[in-house]
């Protein structure tokens, strides 16, 4: 294990933990139900950490990336409608992306939102056409780590530390209407759709192929999961906890993801401003490649085509022509004039009815001691997974509903 | 059950009058408070001018699109987010704050009701 490869890792997990899904619904969860939701972005933490490292683990010992398997364990049939769930949902997610970093970039100069929509996508492109894989995944995941401002905001406007600890301690707060209590379990499916995306498997489980992971890289896998994301949480915990003290009590439910640099402009002025936004504005890009990506590793690895960035893209025309033709999809769905709000909705709802077929046959072949030989899931593994994927089917099953009672979280 | 679930999101879908608004005028209470809290912030120059000017125009947005989505414009509250919608860019925080504050009282009113 090369210690500089292990921090580098770890480091870009962190900057790219964030993305415009999490960052709306934190800034929300906070100003809506102050510290109260803390606890389900710990919580969807250890989901991820759990299954990003089961799906680390059998790229590296079984060679295999998600939509392989699931493919041979979902069957042809449940296979495509796998495979079409996840493609309509990491397309609205990359839209949603794409959208969020033309904002950005509208917030930090001004230039017009759907330019920057055309010029940003472009750039994605051409970052992605030019460089290795392992520097795609850190360009942008350690240009992400400007997003530790909002970390350090937190510090800085010095938050009630006791209540804020309490928000860890799973919980509903007392006293709500009917009305409230389902707002209050809409937040808590959303947040954990936000923190689980399907596409960070998909994306993660590759990249372990692109870089030829084998079984000594289990550890590194191991910590790049359990460290780079749990820190990478802490950032999204940062900008709910300083919402709930600066936004909640007075009346702003953030609306547009522009108001959470304001977190770091009270504290830090406009340096605090432009960092915050820069953050945002990396992370956000991060995951627009990534969703991009992971939606090109779908459908290659489900079609048995020759896949992979560590090849030229000419090596590989199949898959270079999808990412390419996606990236474009998305842009396309950002020029109808959709509000970047409604397709993070959009992005979350469709994410968390997709959940349960990702992770399921994830959980089967990473137990399948036939593949996995002495690196099969042991008893934490196999309670962890079983019980998240559990806990997913449930908010699968009350996703839609919750969803429409509450248009969208909106009262 | 699975009738009454129905029936609950179609009446959830299908709703009118104030009830059906009540998204709509937290949507511009919120976009009315963000904008009292851009302009102070600009006023004590913590943030740039290129960004106040960039959440102007998505707040006024927002509370264009808050104003044009309710069943009830001719109501109190939607006076109230026309007159929100008057308000130049740089208004003060204080007139906006109060904007804001009315329609919290609307709104409030309406949850209880």
């Amino acid at each position: 294990m090369n210690p500089l490869e292990l921090t580098l890792g770890i480091m870009t997990a962190v900057g790219g933990f964030v993305d415009i899904s999490e960052l709306v619904f934190a800034a929300k969860a906070g100003s809506t139900f102050g510290y109260a939701l803390i606890w389900v972005f710990a919580f969807s933490t250890v989901g991820i950490i759990v299954f990003s490292e089961m799906s680390g683990r059998v790229a590296a010992v079984a060679k295999q990336p998600v939509f392989n398997l699931m493919r041979h364990r979902l069957g042809l049939k449940l296979g495509l409608v796998t495979l079409a769930a996840s493609i309509i949902s990491n397309l609205i997610t990359c839209a949603a992306e794409v959208g969020g970093v033309a904002l950005v970039l509208n917030y930090l100069t001004g230039a017009p939102y759907m330019l920057m929509a055309v010029a940003m996508t472009a750039a994605m492109i051409v970052s992605i056409w030019v460089l290795p894989f392992k520097w795609i995944e850190r360009a942008y995941g350690l240009l992400g780590l400007f997003m530790v401002v909002f970390a350090v905001a937190l510090v800085a406007i010095h938050p009630p530390w006791g209540q804020l600890a309490g928000g860890l301690v799973p919980q509903i707060p007392h006293g709500l209407s009917t009305k409230e209590m389902l707002t209050f379990g809409y937040f808590v499916v959303a947040i954990i759709s936000a923190v689980m995306f399907p596409y960070e498997v998909y994306f993660y489980s590759s990249g372990g192929i692109e870089e030829g992971w084998s079984p000594k890289d289990l550890l590194t896998n191991r910590m790049t999961a359990i460290l780079g994301m749990g820190l990478g949480s802490l950032l999204a915990i940062s900008i709910l906890a300083s919402s709930a003290q600066l936004f909640g009590p007075i009346n702003v439910d953030p609306s547009i993801p522009g108001s959470a640099a304001l977190e770091a402009a009270i504290p830090f002025g406009k340096w605090g401003l432009i960092i915050a936004l820069l953050g945002m504005f990396f992370a956000i890009a991060g995951a627009a490649v990534e969703t991009c990506m992971a939606n090109a590793y779908s459908i290659a690895q489900f079609f048995g085509w020759l896949w992979g960035r560590h090849k030229k893209p000419w090596e590989a025309p199949r898959f270079t022509i999808t990412w390419i033709v996606l990236f474009l999809l998305a842009l396309a769905i950002v020029l109808t004039g959709i509000d970047v709000m409604t397709l993070v909705e959009f992005a979350i709802l469709f994410s968390i009815l997709v959940l349960p077929l990702t992770y399921l046959p994830l959980l089967l072949l990473s137990g399948d001691r036939q593949y996995m030989r002495e690196h099969v899931n042991g008893p934490v593994a196999k309670v962890l997974g079983w019980f998240y994927f559990a806990v997913i089917c449930a908010a699968a099953i009350a996703a839609v509903p919750l969803y429409l009672l509450t248009s969208g979280g909106n009262g | 059950m699975r009738w009454l679930i129905l029936f609950a999101l179609m009446l959830a879908a299908c709703s009118k009058g104030p009830e059906a608004d009540l998204q709509y005028i937290k949507q511009a209470r919120s976009a009315a408070a963000e904008w009292a809290l851009v302009n102070e912030q600009a006023q004590q120059g913590t943030v740039t001018g290129t960004y106040a000017a960039s959440m102007h125009k998505w707040l006024r947005d927002e509370v264009h699109t808050s104003l044009t989505s309710l069943t009830e414009p001719d109501s109190p509250y939607g006076d109230e987010i026309a007159a929100l919608l008057q308000q130049p860019d740089d208004a003060a925080p204080q007139a906006l704050r109060a904007r804001s504050d009315n329609l919290k009282k609307i709104e409030d009113s309406l949850e209880s009701a």
